[in-house]
């Protein structure tokens, strides 16, 4: 399973189903925290996902073994919650503070 | 506020509806963005098939019904429709007052959803978007905030 540590992230992908709905919603929110951090967020469709979309891969847990498959080298982290998952501070204090990412 | 009345226009601000359950809800969803000519009929049915894979629901009450990714061809115009239910409506276990339903080519949308998160993270203004009576205020509630592009991202993908 891959893993990175936080201070090699420079991308984050939020992947969704379509990639129109709660993923925009995610990154909008994930963007204003992370980009102080020179961390570049983005959302998808998790079918078009792969190794180069990004570093660490954020999606619902439905959808996560889709994701892996997609993008095997990326971290993928799963979320249940679309607003305050600990998943996002999870991610946000391993950019932040360092720490290494499994996923 | 050009932005937000060119993708939320007053006709697809309902209010008072209800729901039997949450496919009729996104059903109701799909209707409105049909009705103001915002997509083909059948975006109505990828609405219906994406909430059947994965419920919409985003939390303090809200569900934001959209299409596939395939669907993006049924959209005629970047469009939302917002549907209040004040009696609720068993979204999978979650009590789900009030829906945004998206119609989204590529990310025209990205600023209102922006502001709709803004909105969920305050428990005021969530509120009052669940209950307010008054179409005017859902627009002016989702408004994108003027003079804040460090929200505007580089889409990875827009197509």
């Amino acid at each position: 399973m891959p893993s990175i540590e936080g201070k090699d992230i420079k991308s984050v992908v939020v992947a969704c189903e379509a990639g129109m709905g709660s993923s925009v919603l995610l990154t909008t929110q994930l963007a204003k925290q992370l980009k102080p951090h020179g961390v570049a967020v983005t959302h998808s469709p998790v079918n078009r996902l792969n190794d180069d979309t990004a570093d660490v891969v954020l999606c619902h847990q439905g959808l996560v073994s889709r994701a892996r498959q997609a993008a095997p080298n990326s971290v993928v982290i799963p979320f249940q919650m679309f607003m305050g998952d600990p998943a996002f501070a999870k991610v946000t204090a391993a950019i932040t503070n360092g720490g290494t990412l499994d996923g | 506020m050009a932005e937000v009345t060119d993708l939320l226009v007053a006709d697809a601000v309902r209010l008072g509806c209800t729901a039997a359950d949450r496919f009729d809800a996104v059903r109701q969803a799909g209707e409105a963005l049909v009705r103001i000519g915002a997509v083909e009929p059948a975006y109505a049915d990828a609405m219906q098939e994406r909430e059947q894979s994965l419920s919409s629901f985003v939390g303090e009450g809200f569900a934001i019904p959209h299409g596939t990714d395939a669907a993006r061809a049924l959209v005629r115009r970047g469009a939302l429709a917002f549907l209040q239910f004040p009696e609720g409506v068993d979204w999978d276990g979650q009590d789900v007052r009030a829906c945004v339903a998206i119609a989204a080519s590529a990310d025209e949308h990205v600023s209102v959803m922006s502001t709709l998160a803004q909105v969920l993270l305050d428990p005021d203004q969530a509120e009052e978007l669940r209950t307010t009576t008054d179409p005017e205020r859902v627009l002016e509630l989702l408004a994108p905030a003027p003079e804040q592009d460090d929200e505007t991202q580089q889409p990875q993908e827009t197509l």
